[in-house]
């Protein structure tokens, strides 16, 4: 490791590791650019989403076990993704979906082919020779299709576990074309869900904005923390429609993003109102729902949330107001939050709130003591738990917070929960 | 407190002091408070200076004072106004053909409306001008002028001192028996009682630490946090929004309070309700620290129906953020408004206890150290 790649830091050396295994160097100057420069997690979420579309298309597969090579490529290079960024959860939930595709689709080929062998093994029932040879074609064909899809051992594959390569070379005279296209087949099939899974990410926005006119009546009073692109649309597309409405934008210290949303609200002829954060609670009796975005939404139905939005959920829930978070599918994530506050959450610097040099004293490590007098704490994001949210708003259709973890069903593969490649030679 | 009647607003106008122009946009929720441009206020009432024969320059003083934001806070904003009251007693003199209560009276009045202009008042200051006003009405006719006056100055002496400065004390002595060793005590913006509460405790050598929450625009927990820090308390800093994130480690929550009112809610600096909602949420116990001369017969719901609004550009602006900042040249615009709330209403059922100088009392027992006390400083 050189000077130059220490002082790039923690990310530049992971990628330049990465790159002795892959040497796609196209792969790598793509993750480089990733995470100085990329924020939000839409934005996020779809490079994660090429890059692994890349390295799919550009992994070789071998005959036997295709999808289970995929699914390590994809394995080593998510590890290394999250590992770098681990509160950018959207990253991790790409890579759990690619993965989840992967087997999906390997899933169906192989119910497809097995399908088509045993037609065959059927028909050719008169016919005694052949019949002997079919049939131990049959069960070897079967027991390598399972082994290949990663099912788990059945008594079938685990009696057919030894001749695995005594049985290629029975197969592979006339079982070789099939083989081959079969794989390549199941990397195009791959590439195609990737592809769509791409277009859901960046269309998320339209989905979720045509639901707006279902929720917002004439004359109504909406409350928000902060600034969302999800949130903007969604007003955006109620105003279309000809709704008019009073939005209250909470200014969301010290990062100030409220100022910029009312800007654009104010831009497309909205009645807009700043209001401090301190005075969320004076307010929200006006106030006929808070409609707000998320960072992520975990599988509990919790949310992780710009920081300030527990205080306005609680406020909420007292003065009986919906709570309603807008949030893509590519924010929902499979982990339960335990200790959300502390694990999910950034530290930013204190300079946000204090002039550094009217405290530096008392901020000093080295002076008295050895512990300085002073802490600042500045989070970045805050938990929201599962009572608190009225309804969220995927571009899947509404739900309740309570109906989240089955959405993951749909998304996730139980398998791919802990992204990590396994410790066995010879992959 | 009716600017939505236009003809009470021209009346006004007419016996203003000063020009105050009024903000362009106005939020609508609050037609019935008044919203005013900040930004020649203060320009214009300095150059009236000169002008002012009938004022007297105490009380010019205390209003510009008010006017610029060098006095906040309850007491300190009583205490200037009673001591500007004073030199006005002082240096009155009864003028030929009219009685000294009834001139004094009206002289009073009029400083009053004028310091009204300056700033809002605050409950605390609404109840010592009643007292004043009782006691002036309470002279016995027998009185020389000098006699009457002198009477009135001591009057005005111990309502200083029992009210508020002995009043502070027993509040301090009262609310250090909260604290235990190991304590975390979070306070947000800053109240002069919670800082004596907190210096005491240290004094007396107890091992806490104290977590400090802010908010925008005033930033006023960074005075008390200089303060704490420089007498040598372990402190923490945050902002209003990472209450929640904060609230897990803190044993005690101690506020200050302009007033309390008779319905158990607390009216004090905005944020604090905030305060108390994410201490009850988390169970944390909340410590109203309040003088009973600020308790208020009134009641109040919520904290539209009767607030104060500062100067919107304080919103607009964000020091030290210019990206922020492009907004500042949109104050004009006609869709936004910006809000800046100076007082929010805490209820009831968030406060375990206020910590009064008649003892420590649950929020229900306002109104009967309303009823039952307030005729006993009365008759003094």
């Amino acid at each position: 490791m050189s000077l130059s790649q220490l002082m790039l830091g923690p990310n530049v050396v992971l990628c330049n590791a990465a790159s002795q295994t892959y040497p796609s160097c196209n792969t790598f100057t793509h993750a480089l650019s990733f995470f100085n420069k990329i924020e939000g997690s839409q934005a996020t979420a779809r490079q994660t989403a090429e890059l692994l579309r890349s390295v799919i298309s550009q992994q070789r597969v071998p005959y036997t076990n295709q999808a289970g090579a995929l699914i390590d490529a994809v394995k080593a290079i998510g590890e290394q993704l999250i590992a770098a960024n681990p509160v950018e959860l959207a990253v991790g939930n790409i890579v759990r979906r690619v993965l989840h595709i992967i087997r999906e689709e390997d899933l169906s080929l192989t119910t497809a082919a097995i399908g088509g062998l045993n037609l065959s093994a059927v028909s050719d029932d008169e016919n005694d020779d052949d019949r002997d040879g079919d049939s131990t074609l049959s069960a070897a064909a079967v027991a390598a299709a399972a082994r290949s899809t990663l099912r788990p051992p059945s008594l079938q594959t685990l009696l057919e576990d030894t001749p695995v390569s005594a049985a290629v070379p029975q197969t592979s005279s006339s079982g070789a074309a099939d083989k081959s296209s079969r794989s390549r087949k199941l990397k195009h099939d791959v590439i195609e869900a990737v592809n769509e899974l791409i277009q859901d990410i960046v269309t998320c926005h339209e989905q979720i904005a045509e639901q707006a006119v279902e929720h917002i009546h004439q004359n109504e009073v909406i409350l928000t923390l902060g600034s969302s692109r999800t949130v903007l649309e969604f007003l955006f597309a109620a105003k279309e429609k000809k709704r008019s409405f009073r939005v209250f934008v909470a200014e969301g210290a010290p990062r100030y993003q409220g100022h910029l949303l009312a800007k654009e609200l104010v831009a497309r002829g909205l009645q807009t109102t700043l209001i401090t954060d301190s005075a969320v609670f004076a307010m929200i009796s006006r106030v006929n729902m808070v409609i707000v975005g998320a960072h992520a939404v975990m599988a509990n139905g919790g949310v992780i949330a710009p920081v300030g939005m527990n205080l306005v959920a609680l406020a909420a829930q007292k003065h009986a107001v919906p709570f309603v978070v807008l949030a893509g599918s590519h924010k929902l994530c499979p982990l339960y939050p335990h200790n959300p506050e502390v694990l999910l959450n950034e530290l930013r610097s204190p300079s946000e709130l204090l002039d550094f040099g009217e405290f530096s004293d008392c901020m000093d490590f080295g002076s008295g003591s050895g512990s300085p007098l002073l802490h600042v704490v500045n989070p970045a994001f805050d938990y929201v738990p599962p009572k608190l949210v009225s309804l969220f708003i995927t571009d899947a259709g509404g739900h309740n917070p309570s109906y989240m973890y089955r959405l993951i069903a749909d998304y996730y593969s139980a398998d791919d929960l802990v992204v990590q490649r396994r410790a066995t030679a010879g992959n | 407190m009716q600017f939505d009647d236009q003809g009470r607003v021209n009346k006004s106008k007419k016996r203003a002091v000063f020009n105050q122009p009024e903000a362009k946009n106005r939020v609508e929720l609050f037609r019935h408070l008044p919203q005013y441009e900040h930004g020649s206020q203060l320009t214009d009432l300095e150059s009236k200076f000169l002008e002012l024969d009938s004022m007297h320059p105490a009380v010019y003083k205390v209003g510009v004072q008010y006017l610029a934001g060098d006095v906040t806070g309850g007491n300190a904003r009583c205490i200037a106004m009673l001591r500007a009251f004073q030199e006005v007693i002082n240096d009155y003199s009864t003028p030929p053909g009219k009685t000294l209560v009834r001139d004094l009276t009206a002289k009073i009045s009029s400083y009053v409306s004028f310091l009204i202009e300056c700033r809002p008042l605050s409950m605390s200051m609404g109840n010592a001008i009643r007292f004043q006003k009782s006691r002036i009405a309470k002279l016995p006719l027998t009185l020389s002028e000098t006699e009457a006056k002198a009477a009135l100055c001591n009057d005005i002496d111990r309502f200083i001192n029992e009210k508020i400065i002995l009043a502070d004390k027993v509040i301090v002595r009262h609310a250090a028996t909260k604290v235990r060793d190991g304590d975390v005590l979070l306070t947000y913006g800053s109240s002069c009682v919670v800082e004596m509460i907190l210096l005491y405790a240290h004094e007396l050598g107890k091992q806490f630490r104290v977590v400090v929450v802010d908010s925008r625009p005033k930033h006023e927990g960074q005075a008390l946090l200089r303060r704490l820090l420089a007498k040598g308390l372990s402190c923490t800093y945050t902002h209003i929004n990472a209450v929640s994130y904060i609230m897990h480690e803190v044993t005690r929550v101690f506020l200050g309070a302009s007033s309390v009112l008779s319905n158990g809610t607390t009216y004090s600096r905005v944020g604090t309700a905030c305060v108390a909602m994410v201490a009850h949420a988390f169970r944390v116990p909340v410590l109203i620290c309040c003088e009973a001369y600020k308790f208020h017969e009134r009641v109040q719901l919520d904290s539209i129906c009767s607030n104060e609004l500062g100067d919107s550009n304080d919103i607009a602006r964000v020091p030290g953020r210019p990206d922020v900042n492009s907004m500042d040249n949109r104050t004009n615009e006609k869709n936004l408004q910006f809000l800046n709330l100076m007082y929010d209403a805490t209820p009831s059922e968030y406060v375990s206890m206020i910590i009064t100088d008649y003892g420590m009392i649950p929020p229900t027992s306002v109104p009967v150290i309303v009823r039952e006390y307030r005729r006993e400083y009365l008759l003094i």
